[in-house]
Order: structure tokens, then C-alpha cells, then sequence
């Protein structure tokens, strides 16, 4: 077990080099900068710009520029942020609370209600029950994300008035029950796209299981229908939903960059959308090693759970 | 040496009054503006909307409009310029002029008398010391300054007493006057102490002398603002400002509707929901003009685009009523110069623009653009087909650019759409003339100075090595000409006709096609009052501090 | 690394006859109705404008925003004055064109990824699933940044960036297999006769993985749709005056209020497209898959 840890450990280490490496080219060779933002205006001049590019360092070479990222970082220090001169970190963690907030509600939701219509779906296989929802699901994961949300903003907020139009809070109430009263709306549109990925997953992992020999054996051994399938069926059924939830562990800190837009909703997303649309390097880089260390985290995770549960995976 | 505001003497009102144009420009004030009266104390809270994030509140470093609308809450200028372009002190016990002793006749020496009653929001004295901390710094090297235009002329300041300060212009620069009415004054005593001047906590708790005070920021979502109840001017009347980041535009007037937002700041109300919005009960829109003009940026050094015929058969041929009245719902302003209608610079008597798709045709024929196979036109090889750019996502702008197309391919100029987000637009793309042509909003006035020699001096190209943002690559002696002339004048009716003779020029020269003057569509709280659009300031948040609800 | 969910289905058997998996295929009632939906959608979008008599670039700005079948526009008119349907048509060709390209150069890269890396194994093999992973911790927007330093937006961006996030699961899914097929019977017996590496490859090997692999292909089809106006979102999608789903439902946003066909029609597009291959994909796995075949 340890060596196989240490070994994953190394692998995640040259990857995430890999890919700061990557990311840093990428991001640099991109056409704009951070201070395309003040091209158009009479109060700085090309010069003024080019004045203020050396003075971040932005002219020098481009190894040099990335081994001074790396060597802080390796350090520590994860940089200020171009746009408002706070520390990376600090940027981040601000942010990480809302995007918690919304993403653990939106899967929470999205995996008991999928696995409930997968389960279901698959108990009752081919019924008008597991039909419907089974297109229901479809459909749902078939929407885009901008537009659903657009429009329950359209319907729940300005029609009926029962829904705040977006934001995290009312400005001056910070209640659970005014975070809550807010949350409805992304995290529900949210886990309705969710939702198919998990009912799909989870109604195929179920009529795998009910194929299996171990469970003819349980129904003709008299046991009833209810025990053999929550007893047996159900518990190994759950377990490729542990692949799944480790799939979906990045998104969890990731953020959900459309749903946050709409609903503005101040999460990870939308920082990251809005720090590559300035070309906010530091932050940019600082997002997205997070997001790959989340990746290989999410799953090394999924795999050592999987192996943990069911023995007859072995670690090469 | 006149009376009335050159520019180097201050404004009199005499002279003002004489001018009969505004100085700056002037919106006037509606009479309902000022029926009830504001509380004694601070009461009640206004959340302003805004599409972008206010990320600098260091007030002399690098920062976009909607930092500026933070910046007038937290901080004071010497003076400002109100809405009727009339110079007002802040700071500054008295605008100096030639009259008053502030300013020497050759326009080289300032005595500015300062308050002695103005205090930073942690309670210590406001003095003369701050303001020349506030003008060494900028000129400080080694600080981030958003630029030194004006600062770097001043030299020898001389602290004489704590509300009394002189310094002395290396040459007599006119738009000097206007460029401080923007320039905030920060704290000595809470900046000299930094080791970098650009990284200070100074940066992320700001204190000033403005009418709120740093309350908190939850970074990528909202700041809040306090009253500042010890404040040296007339208000303020809200006990709390919060500036609410709404990147969406549409959710932005959603939220302004179920009232969740008190006013919908930058960039205001999209043109289509203007009219919905009037119609709402309990709330109140305003519209007013901005100093930016909406042109067609063409790239004077680009095959058919350098062909000034060219130019004058695809402005003939751009439906422009259609363009203002249809797509952007009829709220922008005709225009044909590049200064904006309410300055004291503006020529009103500029030919005005004809839609006339025959004649446009005439013209190319006559010029030798030859009609090919396509139905595109032809000369000596050169097709008359060209790209056009603006920042993706703009819905306006797509919509304006496929209505050229449509015009445009009925002379035979066929165009193509290349549209790119903005930091990809605004980089080497724009700064070094790589377009063919760009359909961008300019304000293209210094201040309220009309002084476009960076804009179209033909030494002012970046893409030939010039110092300035001349990104049309416009080469003209008689514009050079005319520059140098107006730049180096003081008198205000000379300076005008000056002006008035380049509007001329760029007109006929048709160095850009403009098409209208931006207006911005603001909407408020039925019960929010003292909101007053000001072009002359950087931001209609300019006064906030006399905002209160009824 | 390997995915247990990807450890669970390598035990395919040899390949389901076509005949079996079609039959099976056919009693899948919503593939079924997908794939009519589907057939209907491209017919109408390529055949469509030949027979309607409006232009879907012809801009006629005093006939903006007229409702559907409120007069000679049966689907309305759009911000511009254009005809809805021909636009619908028009945009549904580049959409789904999107989708297949970007769908088939995805599995053009993921299939070679994966079948080299899960041939060889190894050092080589090893090498190359940690570069899948790699590039899997790019989120797609930062793709897209890699795409602006080399294209500009339009209908190559669009279908490079789509296929730039798709290939990596292909890559994985079939390395999974290659790899539990390489020391199976055939292929032993495949190496003993003499044949190549690259004929085991792709002529012995890869035959047997097709069943999830073309499940793979209908879904990406599925997955590009959706991520082609996720594309238009950010403002690197097809570029005026085209239209796309996408980029029509882009555009629809302001005016949900005021015109909500604008937004409703393509959005229904969209959607009945995506579901669509969603369960073509759903009815081929169940056809391809013997493993399924319970009492």
C-alpha cells in the first residue's frame, strides 16, 4: 500500500509540473495582457503602459518569468493578485466559501435524488416510472446551464417573486435562512444537470447488480424482495458511485463558472472567468494548480476507496 | 490673456457667463432633483449595481471607471468640475485664478490655499504636506502612476503653511486645471512609511478625506462604504454605500427590478430594456450623454481603407438613422465630430451625414473600383474587402456590424466579422494598428481638454515607433499643424477655432466614420435623490455624498 | 492510473454480431426515437433553406422581433429582422457539423493516444496516460486560451477547442480495453503468425474495443453540441453574421423578456439534439453490451 501511495504521490508531483509548466506557456502566449484593459483609455498612454508592463516584470523572458513563479511558490508565496494587489491565496480562499456553499448543495441534492431515480429506475426497469425519468434526466443534462438558469431567474424571481434574482445574500443579513433562501435556486438548477450523471450511473451499476448470480441465489433462498435488494443489491451497487463522487470532487472547489454568472453567485468560477478575462497571471496559475492538485486528490481518493471496498481489486 | 477659463487662468464667472458655452459641458439639472430635503444625519443605505468588479482604490494607480466611482466616495480632489462645467473647490479653500493670486500671469506659478478643516478618515488633520506627498509620489519612479501628464511639469513645491502651498510649472500647460479636478490626494502619513509604494495595506484599506469611509470588500462580490460623519463638505446623507458586482448585464436589470439593486451603475441599462424600464413603478431612469464616441476605427495604412474615396462611399452608405434609432432604440447622438456636444471645443457646423447608397456607388466608380465577378469591387488587384472587430459579446455591436454588412455589400464592400474577447482586442491588436478596422466607443477628450494630439498626431503611431495612441495611423501636416497651434494657445475663442478647424479636417478627411455620441441609461429607486449625471467627472457616482432618500 | 469504473467493463467478450446488437438496438424505444429525431433535425437543417424562401442573412430591420406565426415568418423573426427558421436551419448545419468534426477528430486523437499507450504499456504507455491526466486538469476555459494564441474564433476554434476537451476520456477508455485485450487468445495468436504491431493495433486489437468506443462517439456528438454554445458563451463561438444554436441562443439572452421565442426556439434545438444522442448512445451500449442480456 505504501509504495503504491508513494509512487501516486510522485506521479502527482511531475504532473503537476507538467502542467504549471503548460499552463504558464499557455497563459503567457495568449494575445492580450493585463493591461489591455486600460488600452482604450485617455489616461494612459502606450507608453504608460509599457512603463507599467516592465515594472511587473511582464517583458522579461519567459523561463525566467516562470522560474520566478515557480520558485515562490515552491516557497510559499502564490503571488498578488494584478488586479487588486491582495495575496493569491487570499483571493482564493475568499471565494472558496460561496463556491463550497453552492457545489456541495447542488451535488448533495443532485446525488440522493439521482440515486433515488436509479435505483428506482432500475428496480422498475422499462415502466412508465423509470421511462419518464429516465427522459427527464436526459433532458435535464441536455439543457444549457445559462439558459435553464435564465430563465427560472425569469420565472421564480420576477414573476412570482418567490426567489431572490441572484446573489448570496440580501446586502446586511448574514442568516443561514437568507444564504439558504438564496441557494435554492442555483444549487436546484445546478443538480438537475446533475442529477442524470448520477441516476444514469447509479440505475446501471444497480441492473449490473441484479444480474449477478449472488443475488438469484438470495431470492431463491426465500429472502424478500426488499431485503435482497437494500441488503445486497444496494451496497454493491453504491460502489463504482464512489468513481463517481471522485469524479466529481474537482468541480466541488472548482465551481460552476455558467450557474455563477447567472445567479452571481461569487464562487471560484466566476474568479476564474473573470481573472483570465483580465489576464490576471498570478491568479490564473494560482486557480489552476489548485484545480489539478484537486483532480489527482479527487482521484487517488476514488481509487484507494474503490480498492478499500472491494478486495478483489489489487494495487499493481 | 482673456477672462473666462482658458485653461491657465481659472474660471471667472463673469467670464464664464460671457463664454456663453459651457465650460466643460453642461447637463441641466432636472427641478424634481431637488424637491425634499436631505435628513440631518446620515439614514439608509443605496446598493449600486455595477457590471465590473471595483479591484484599486489606490487612487493614483492604474484603475477603470467603475474604480473611479469608489474613489469619489473615499477620497477629495483640490476642486471639481460640477455638471454646468463650472470649477468648485473641495480641497482647496478657492479654485486659484489670475484674478485671485492663485495662478501668475504666465500660467507658471500656483499658490493654492487649502482647507484647514479637512480630515483623513482616521482623524488626522488634512495639510499641504499630503498634497505634495500625493504629486512627489506620482512622480516617484518607481510608483505604478497611471501616468504623469501634468505632474511631471511641476517642480519646486514649497510648503508654506498647512493650508497654503506653491509650486511652479516647468511650462505653461493648459488642461493642467481639469487634470487635477480628477486627481485624488492620499495620505502622507499613512503611505510615506511603505517600503514599495505600489504594495502598501494602504491598498486594501484605503483612508481619504472623502464622505465614506473603508467599511469591508468580500472580494468578487461587494464593498461597503460608511459615512463618514466628520466630513469637511455638505453631506453625506447615506449611512452606507454598497457597490454590488453584477457581471451579468441582463441579471444586473433583473436585480434592478425586483429591487434587490438601488441603482444600476456601469454599464447602466441595456439600450432594449430602456423602454420596459421607464414603465417600471417605483422606479426612475435616467439618460444622459457620456464624452465617448462610437466610431468606425479604420486602419489608414490598409489596402482599400488607405483610398479616402473609400472611406466617404462606406460612410455615404451606412444607415445610420436605421443604426441609432432601430438597434440602440434611438437613445445615442447623431454625431460627425470626435468631441462630444456638450464641450466648449464642440463645431457644430460639421457636414452632417446623408445616407445615400447611390451616390456612394458613383463615387467608387468614378474612383476606379470596378465591380468584380463577385459583385465585389476591384482596383488593381485590391479587393474591397476588409475585416471588422469589436469585443465579442457585445450585442449592440454584432448587431451594428451585420447591418454594415449588409449596407456595405449593396456598393460592393464586403466585409467580414472578426470579433475577439476583450483582452485580445485591447492588446497588440489595437496598440499597434494590427487591425483593419474596429467599431470601439473613444472618449477621446484629456479632461474636459479637447488636445487629441496623442490620438491623431502623426508622431503619435505606436506601430511606427511613435509616442501616443494613434492606432488609425493618421498622417496629416495640416493636422500636425493645427495641433501644435491649439496646444500651445491660451485664449479660449482662439483655442476653439482652432479645435472647431481640426473637427473640420478629421471630418473630411473622414479619418474615422463616427457614428454617435454614447449615452448611458442609469436607473434609480423611486425615493433615491441628488443623483445628477456629470460628463466632466469621471464617474456619475461623483456625488454620492448628496444622494438621500426622500 | 486506471478508472474502476473503466476496470468494470473490460471484460467484453468477442464481438456482438451486427445482427444481434441491431435487434437489440430496436427494442431500445427512446434510441429509437433519438435516432429518428436526430435524422429529422440534419434533413430539415440541410435540406431546409433550399426550400424556404427567405435568406437567413437578410436583415430587414423594420421586421424585428415579429412573433412566430404571427405573419409570413412562421418561426418569427429575430434582433435583426432575419427569419427564425432559415436561421434555425442554417445554424442547426454548423452545429451538428460541429459536433461530428469535433467528435471525430476526439476520437481520432483519443483512439490513437489509447491504443499505443495500451498496447505497449509500460514505460511508453505509462508516459502518456500522466500527459492524458495532465491536460485533464486543464478546465476548458483555460483550453480556450491556448486556442486564442493560435486561431481565431470562429467554426476551426470552435471544433479544435470541443475536440481539445473530449479526446482525454477516449483516450482512457480505450487504453482500458487495448489493454485487457492485448494478451487475449486472438491476439497472442495474431503475434505468433507474425503480424506487426501495427496490424495487431488497429486490425485485431481495436475491432473488439468498438462497442464502447462507439458509445463514446454518439455521446461526445452529445457533449460538443452542448459545449459549442458554452463556446458562444465565453465569445469564442462561431462569429456573425452565421448563426449556430449556439450562438442564437447566445444572443437570445437579452431579450428573454421581451422575445422569448429568440431564446426558446434554439434552446429547444439544442436540446432535442443533445437528448437525442444521449440515448442513441444509451441504446448502442445496451446493444453492444452481451454482459446486458439479463433474464
Amino acid at each position: 500500500m505504501l509504495p503504491y501511495l508513494i509512487r501516486r504521490l510522485g506521479q502527482a508531483l511531475v504532473l503537476l509540473l507538467i502542467v504549471s509548466m503548460l499552463g504558464f506557456a499557455i497563459l503567457h502566449l495568449a494575445p492580450g495582457g493585463p493591461l489591455s484593459q486600460f488600452a482604450l483609455s485617455s489616461q494612459m498612454s502606450p507608453e504608460d503602459i509599457a512603463r507599467i508592463s516592465h515594472q511587473l516584470g511582464l517583458d522579461r523572458p519567459l523561463p525566467v518569468q516562470y522560474a520566478d513563479w515557480l520558485w515562490r511558490m515552491l516557497q510559499g508565496d502564490w503571488g498578488t493578485s494584478y488586479r487588486d494587489g491582495s495575496a493569491v491565496l487570499y483571493v482564493i480562499g475568499s471565494h472558496l466559501r460561496a463556491t463550497f456553499e453552492l457545489m456541495a448543495t447542488a451535488t448533495l441534492i443532485a446525488c440522493l435524488l439521482g440515486c433515488w431515480v436509479g435505483i428506482l429506475g432500475a428496480i422498475r426497469r422499462y415502466s412508465l416510472f423509470d421511462t419518464l425519468a429516465t427522459v427527464g434526466a436526459m433532458v435535464a443534462l441536455s439543457i444549457p446551464t445559462f439558459w435553464f438558469g435564465l430563465v427560472a431567474i425569469y420565472i421564480f424571481s420576477v414573476t412570482l417573486g418567490w426567489l431572490p434574482a441572484g446573489n448570496r445574500h440580501t446586502v446586511g443579513d448574514d442568516s443561514l435562512l437568507d444564504l439558504m433562501h438564496h441557494l435554492i435556486a442555483p444549487a436546484l438548477v445546478l443538480a438537475l444537470v446533475e442529477m442524470a450523471i448520477w441516476a444514469r450511473f447509479m440505475r446501471s451499476s444497480m441492473l449490473d447488480v441484479i444480474g449477478q448470480d449472488y443475488i438469484r441465489t438470495a431470492r431463491a433462498k426465500g429472502l424478500p424482495e426488499w431485503s435482497v435488494l437494500s441488503r445486497h443489491a444496494l451496497r454493491n451497487a453504491l460502489l463504482p458511485m464512489i468513481t463517481v463522487a471522485g469524479l466529481q470532487f474537482p468541480t466541488l472547489l472548482g465551481g460552476a463558472l455558467v450557474a455563477e454568472t447567472v445567479f452571481t453567485w461569487p464562487g471560484m468560477g466566476r474568479l476564474f472567468l473573470d481573472s483570465i478575462a483580465y489576464r490576471d497571471y498570478p491568479v490564473v496559475m494560482g486557480i489552476l494548480m489548485l484545480s489539478a492538485a484537486m483532480v489527482m486528490l479527487g482521484s487517488l481518493i476514488a481509487d484507494l476507496l474503490y480498492a478499500v471496498v472491494d478486495p478483489r481489486i489489487r494495487m499493481e | 490673456m482673456s477672462d473666462g477659463f482658458s485653461g491657465v487662468t481659472g474660471p471667472t464667472r463673469r467670464g464664464a457667463l460671457a463664454m456663453g458655452v459651457g465650460l466643460a459641458a453642461g447637463v441641466s439639472l432636472p427641478a424634481s432633483l431637488r424637491a425634499a430635503q436631505p435628513p440631518s444625519a446620515p439614514k439608509g443605505q443605496v446598493v449600486a449595481g455595477v457590471s465590473q468588479e471595483p479591484t484599486v482604490f489606490h487612487p493614483l494607480m492604474p484603475g477603470i471607471e467603475v474604480d473611479q466611482g469608489v474613489w469619489w466616495q473615499l477620497f477629495s480632489t483640490l476642486w471639481y468640475i460640477d455638471p454646468e462645467g463650472r470649477f468648485q473647490p473641495d480641497l482647496a479653500k478657492e479654485v486659484p485664478t489670475v484674478e485671485n493670486g492663485g495662478l501668475s500671469a504666465d500660467g507658471l506659478t500656483w499658490k493654492v490655499k487649502l482647507r484647514n478643516d479637512a480630515k483623513w478618515h482616521d482623524g488626522t488633520p488634512f495639510t499641504a504636506e499630503d498634497v505634495k506627498f500625493s504629486i512627489d509620489l506620482i512622480n516617484n519612479t518607481a510608483f505604478r502612476a497611471r501616468n504623469r501628464v501634468g505632474h511631471s511639469l511641476v517642480h519646486d513645491i514649497k510648503i508654506v503653511a498647512p493650508d497654503e502651498i506653491h509650486w511652479r510649472m516647468e511650462s505653461a500647460y493648459s488642461p493642467y486645471m481639469s487634470i487635477l479636478s480628477l486627481f485624488f490626494i492620499v495620505p502622507k502619513h499613512a503611505l510615506e512609511k511603505a517600503s514599495d509604494p505600489n504594495a502598501s495595506p494602504f491598498n486594501n484599506a484605503p483612508i481619504g478625506t472623502g464622505p465614506f469611509r473603508w467599511g469591508e470588500r468580500v472580494p468578487g462580490d461587494h464593498i461597503q462604504l460608511l459615512a463618514n460623519t466628520s466630513y469637511h463638505g455638505r453631506g453625506p446623507f447615506l449611512e452606507r454605500i454598497v457597490f454590488k458586482y453584477v457581471p451579468d448585464l441582463t441579471v444586473l436589470y433583473t436585480q434592478f427590478r425586483t429591487g434587490q439593486i438601488d441603482y444600476t451603475g456601469i454599464q447602466g441599462v441595456l439600450p432594449n430594456f430602456v423602454k420596459e424600464a421607464k414603465t417600471l413603478p417605483g422606479r426612475k431612469l435616467t439618460v444622459s450623454p457620456t464624452a465617448s464616441v462610437e466610431h468606425i476605427a479604420p486602419n489608414l495604412e490598409f489596402g482599400p481603407l488607405a483610398d479616402r474615396s473609400v472611406r466617404e462611399a462606406l460612410y455615404l452608405a451606412i444607415n445610420k438613422k436605421g443604426l441609432i434609432d432601430a438597434l440602440n432604440y434611438g437613445l445615442p447622438l447623431p454625431t460627425e465630430s470626435f468631441v462630444p456636444q456638450q464641450a466648449w471645443s464642440f463645431n457644430k457646423d460639421l457636414p452632417a451625414h446623408v445616407h445615400d447608397p447611390a451616390k456612394a456607388n458613383a463615387i467608387l466608380d468614378a474612383a476606379g473600383w470596378k465591380r468584380g465577378s463577385s459583385g465585389i469591387r476591384e482596383k488593381d488587384g485590391v479587393k474591397l474587402e476588409f475585416s471588422n472587430s469589436t469585443t465579442s459579446g457585445n450585442a449592440v455591436r454584432e448587431q451594428t456590424q451585420q447591418l454594415l454588412m449588409q449596407d456595405w455589400k449593396a456598393i460592393g464592400a464586403l466585409l467580414r466579422i472578426s470579433n475577439m474577447p476583450a483582452a485580445v482586442i485591447w492588446g497588440e491588436f489595437w496598440q499597434q494598428s494590427k487591425f483593419q478596422s474596429v467599431i470601439v466607443g473613444v472618449n477621446f477628450m484629456l479632461g474636459s481638454d479637447p488636445d487629441v494630439t496623442p490620438r491623431f498626431g502623426s508622431g503619435a503611431i505606436p506601430a511606427k515607433g511613435g509616442r501616443g495612441y494613434n492606432t488609425y495611423q493618421y498622417q496629416s501636416k495640416e493636422a500636425d499643424r493645427l495641433l501644435a497651434q491649439g496646444a500651445a494657445q491660451f485664449d479660449l475663442a482662439e483655442r476653439k477655432k482652432t479645435y472647431g478647424a481640426l473637427q473640420k479636417l478629421i471630418r473630411d478627411d473622414l479619418t474615422i466614420l463616427p457614428l454617435f455620441q454614447s449615452v448611458i441609461s442609469e436607473g434609480t429607486k423611486e425615493g433615491l435623490q441628488g443623483f445628477s449625471p456629470n460628463i466632466n467627472t469621471s464617474s456619475n457616482c461623483w456625488n454620492m455624498r448628496e444622494w438621500y432618500w426622500a | 492510473m486506471s478508472t474502476p469504473a473503466a476496470s468494470v467493463s473490460t471484460e467484453t467478450g468477442p464481438a456482438t454480431s451486427t445482427n444481434t446488437a441491431w435487434r437489440r438496438f430496436r427494442r431500445h424505444r427512446l434510441a429509437m426515437a433519438g435516432t429518428a429525431t436526430i435524422l429529422v433535425l440534419a434533413l430539415g437543417c440541410f435540406l431546409g433553406p433550399y426550400l424556404l424562401p427567405f435568406d437567413d442573412t437578410y436583415i430587414d430591420i423594420l421586421q424585428r422581433f415579429a412573433p412566430p406565426l404571427s405573419g409570413v415568418h412562421v418561426l418569427g423573426t429575430d434582433e435583426l429582422g432575419r427569419d427564425i427558421l432559415a436561421r434555425l436551419m442554417m445554424g442547426g448545419r454548423i452545429s451538428l457539423a460541429i459536433g461530428f468534426l469535433a467528435m471525430a477528430v476526439a476520437m481520432a486523437i483519443g483512439i490513437a493516444v489509447g491504443v499505443i499507450a495500451g498496447f505497449y504499456g509500460g514505460w511508453l504507455g505509462s508516459a502518456l496516460m500522466r500527459f492524458v491526466d495532465a491536460v485533464l486538469c486543464f478546465p476548458t476555459i483555460f483550453l480556450l486560451l491556448a486556442l486564442a494564441a493560435l486561431t481565431e474564433p470562429g467554426i476551426l476554434a470552435t471544433t479544435l477547442l470541443i475536440a481539445a476537451t473530449s479526446w482525454m476520456n477516449v483516450a482512457r477508455i480505450v487504453e482500458a480495453q487495448i489493454r485487457s485485450l492485448r494478451e487475449r487468445d486472438f491476439a497472442t495468436a495474431a503475434r505468433s503468425v507474425g503480424a506487426g504491431d501495427l496490424y495487431i493495433m488497429f486490425r485485431s486489437l481495436l475491432p473488439n474495443a468498438m462497442a464502447p468506443i462507439v458509445v463514446a462517439a454518439t455521446l461526445n456528438v452529445a457533449k460538443a453540441i452542448l459545449l459549442e454554445s458554452y463556446i458562444s458563451f465565453l465569445g469564442y463561438g462561431i462569429q456573425p453574421p452565421a448563426s449556430s444554436w449556439g450562438n442564437m441562443l447566445n444572443n437570445a439572452q437579452i431579450y428573454l423578456t421581451s422575445a422569448p421565442w429568440l431564446a426558446i426556439l434554439p434552446g429547444l434545438a439544442i436540446t432535442l439534439a443533445v437528448t437525442s444522442f444521449n440515448f442513441i448512445g444509451d441504446g448502442l451500449r445496451d446493444a453492444l453490451d452481451p454482459r446486458l442480456d439479463v433474464n
